[in-house]
């Protein structure tokens, strides 16, 4: 079965934007494509509007690369720098009110659980840390209390970048930011933590300087979430921007930060979890 | 005047480091051969694949 959910009407080929045409062609739907296979194929985000050396920009196609099946996934976004660039990405999408994110996803998996029994659908939350940690924490909490199957990815670029620079939650303590002059008062938020307490099934914080190892936290999360309940990962990016650093240092900032101890990448799996995903990962293997 | 980043393709081993901390989409690709190639008019010229690749084969220029 063809699972491709791009086509053009005969005709009509040759007014059709380029991008579109390579994505009918070499779509990477249905394939079992991953991060290892990135530049051989179309990917599902375009180019987009995010600054030059942008950590988001980078934790978000390697997301969208590692999706176990994306012509079968819906993402929810909130408001934000991720949300500029949800225009270009070639899945279905929502944008929701700031904060509401999760809330809305929720009711979506219930919808679609609903409308297509017997057919896989995963939801992703992409939002970033204002969204995350600070503005839709109730919602973000309250659907793991109530153990949603869905997947909450949080981009943690440690500022409200998009605005100008105000300090989140999850800046570190003493942070001077644009809009931040005095100095940030209180240390990061530990979410990892708070998500393993409030009953999430898998948790993971991982940073896009090493891709396969994202790409394995992710397909895991998305695969929890279908049965066992909801997961959260957290992905370090950090904002050439604001933090005022030269774009091409992105990677090394991070590798800088993990020397220092402020960013460490963890993985929280309950025991029936980790059941599960090894059933899983046992079935591939005899395929 | 626009920045962008160019190969030289005697230096490249086709690694894929670069792919992979490109932030942009699109931008480098591969082909069987492990020939990389380089779409100038999306490129930023951040210069993140420069400093990843460890045979120093790209420029931002």
């Amino acid at each position: 079965m063809n699972k491709s959910i791009f086509k053009i009407t005969p005709c009509f080929e040759d007014i059709m934007p380029d991008e579109y045409k390579e994505l009918v062609e070499s779509d990477p739907f249905g394939k079992g494509l991953g991060v290892s296979q990135l530049g051989t194929y179309k990917e599902l985000l375009e180019e987009h509007p995010l600054c030059a050396g942008c950590g988001l920009a980078l934790s978000l196609r390697l997301i969208l690369a590692s999706l176990p099946n994306p012509e079968d996934t819906v993402i929810v976004g909130s408001t934000g720098c991720s949300a500029l660039a949800f225009p270009q990405v070639a899945l279905h999408n929502i944008h929701s009110v700031f904060g509401n994110q999760n809330a809305v996803a929720s009711g979506l998996k219930r919808a679609l659980k609903l409308r297509f029994p017997d057919k896989v659908k995963d939801v992703v939350v992409i939002a970033g840390d204002g969204a995350t940690a600070d503005i839709g924490l109730d919602m973000v909490m309250q659907s793991w209390f109530r153990c949603e199957n869905i997947t909450t990815i949080m981009l943690d670029n440690e500022a409200y970048a998009n605005t100008g620079g105000q300090e989140s939650g999850m800046s570190p303590q003493g942070t001077v930011l644009n809009m931040a002059p005095k100095g940030k008062k209180f240390p990061k938020i530990s979410m990892p933590e708070i998500a393993r307490e409030s009953g999430c099934a898998y948790v993971a914080a991982i940073s896009p300087a090493q891709p396969k190892r994202l790409e394995k936290m992710v397909r895991r999360a998305i695969l929890t979430a279908r049965e066992v309940g909801p997961s959260y990962v957290q992905i370090f990016s950090p904002c050439p921007t604001n933090y005022k650093f030269k774009p091409q240092e992105m990677v090394a900032r991070i590798k800088q930060r993990e020397k220092e101890g402020f960013f460490k990448s963890k993985e929280y799996i309950t025991t029936e979890a980790q059941e599960y995903l090894a059933g899983l990962e046992e079935g591939k293997k005899d395929e | 005047m626009y920045v962008a980043a160019r190969v030289d393709e005697e230096k490249c081993n086709g690694c894929k480091l670069c792919i992979l901390t490109c932030p942009d989409p699109n931008v480098i690709s591969i082909d069987k051969a492990k020939n990389i190639g380089i779409n100038q008019a999306r490129c930023k010229g951040c210069g993140l694949c420069v400093v990843a690749c460890p045979k120093e084969a790209l420029t931002v220029s």
